[in-house]
């Protein structure tokens, strides 16, 4: 029997409804982050977490390597930075009761950006 | 990069809004807040792509139509930008100016033909002589005779002090703007309003709008004056709360010994803090002072509220290079 996928598994576009806010409230409230989310502009900076959610999620998402570099060279981001992000996302699908095995992928996939964003 | 106004072309300098960039070269664009609030500025662009933070705050058909804030547009490739005539331009007169305190008066005008509007919302006011405009709330009700605005006394306000002093005269309404009022359809949601300064005149309008919608869940506001006379309506609002066990009202005056029941020293983020109002479940209008409407907005997104169920409505000062006084 062939797999559903990722996206599919972990519960399509209302998975990521269900972790849009989780996830930003997370990074908001991360000292190690969370002034590169405290924008005017918060409805525009959720739509940004959502996008990076469906992503990650494995889902048709519009990131490109090459948008990855560019949406993020300005920003000077370290390890630690991206450490965080990747903390918050596997905590965000623990408290939405996400199965482990589907976490990792996850965040495999998440981590597979990971040159890109910090710009290497 | 290149911005084409109208058929002509203008480089533009790293770094320059579209706005600086027109008005380096000489062309006329009105604007006033220059900080992606007030609206003054809104061109139309016919082609290219404007960042989503020179669009925020439109509503989703102005959006579509590509109008966007060049105040705060800074793309990243060529544009095409025209003017537009999207914002609806009514006549009207002002009818009487009333001292409401020692700071704030309120402005009433007649209500033009067809403006349809939802209290709360606000109105570009417009000075026809010269063209001199400032934003302000509508504290009415729509099928109140008059549209009344709650107008802060600047000592060196061009508009408010020529509002003083000018009942009878004609003055153009653009607009109504924004979507600070009353959500119909949910008669049971505590609702929390919160303003600053002249920033309690939507509240008043959102405030009456529920109760005449009879609306059943709590309803608490509360209004902080940065003085004691900057305090206003304190009278009327005990009166709408009156008899009203689900009304609750106070209001933050810093200096001076309170013994009114509602009135206290205590800045408004802490009385905040200490609402028993249920956030994650409440619907929130916060209005006036930037600074308290965003890190409220925040505070009560992280306490759980859902963005969309927070109405913000900044209050930006003109800015001193905006061309409307």
């Amino acid at each position: 029997m062939p797999q559903a996928n990722l996206f599919e598994r972990i519960g399509g576009a209302a998975a990521v409804d269900a972790a849009v806010d989780i996830f930003y409230r997370k990074v908001l409230t991360d000292d190690r982050i969370s002034h590169f989310f405290d924008t005017v502009d918060m409805e525009r900076q959720r739509t940004k977490q959502k996008a990076f959610l469906t992503m990650a999620f494995g889902g048709a998402g519009s990131y490109s390597g090459k948008d990855m570099r560019a949406g993020h060279a300005h920003l000077k981001l370290t390890e630690e930075h991206f450490d965080a992000v990747m903390e918050n996302l596997g905590a965000t699908l623990q408290e939405l009761q996400v199965p482990g095995e589907l976490i990792a992928e996850a965040a495999a996939i998440a981590a597979s950006v990971k040159n890109d964003v910090l710009n290497r | 990069m290149r911005v084409a106004f109208e058929g002509r072309e203008h480089d533009l300098a790293a770094g320059e809004s579209v706005l600086e960039c027109l008005e380096r070269h000489g062309e006329q664009v009105a604007s006033m807040c220059r900080a992606g609030v007030c609206q003054c500025c809104l061109l139309r662009a016919e082609s290219g792509e404007i960042p989503g933070i020179a669009q925020q705050g439109l509503k989703e058909s102005w959006r579509a139509q590509g109008l966007f804030m060049p105040c705060v547009c800074r793309p990243t490739g060529d544009l095409q930008v025209v003017r537009t005539d999207a914002i609806p331009v009514f006549h009207a007169r002002i009818l009487d100016v009333l001292a409401l305190s020692p700071r704030v008066m309120r402005v009433r005008l007649s209500t033009p033909d067809f403006f349809r509007f939802s209290g709360g919302q606000f109105i570009q006011l417009v000075r026809p002589q010269d063209g001199l405009m400032r934003s302000y709330s509508i504290a009415s009700l729509p099928g109140e005779e008059q549209l009344e605005m709650h107008v802060a006394m600047q000592p060196e306000g061009k508009m408010s002090q020529w509002l003083a002093a000018s009942p009878g005269a004609a003055v153009e309404v653009r607009g109504p703007l924004g979507e600070c009022s009353y959500v119909e359809g949910e008669p049971e949601r505590p609702l929390l309003l919160a303003g600053t300064g002249t920033g309690l005149s939507p509240l008043y309008a959102v405030l009456r709008s529920a109760l005449l919608a009879g609306h059943t869940g709590p309803i608490h506001l509360f209004h902080a004056a940065a003085e004691p006379r900057e305090l206003y309506l304190w009278q009327q609002l005990g009166a709408l709360a009156a008899g009203r066990s689900n009304v609750r009202i106070a209001a933050s005056v810093p200096g001076g010994e309170w013994t009114e029941p509602g009135i206290s020293a205590l800045p408004l983020p802490d009385q905040l803090l200490a609402t028993d109002l249920p956030m994650k479940a409440a619907r929130a209008y916060l209005c006036g002072n930037p600074d308290f409407v965003r890190s409220t907005r925040k505070r009560l997104y992280l306490q759980g509220m859902p963005l969309g169920r927070i109405h913000a409505d900044p209050f930006v000062p003109p800015a001193a290079n905006g061309t409307m006084g």
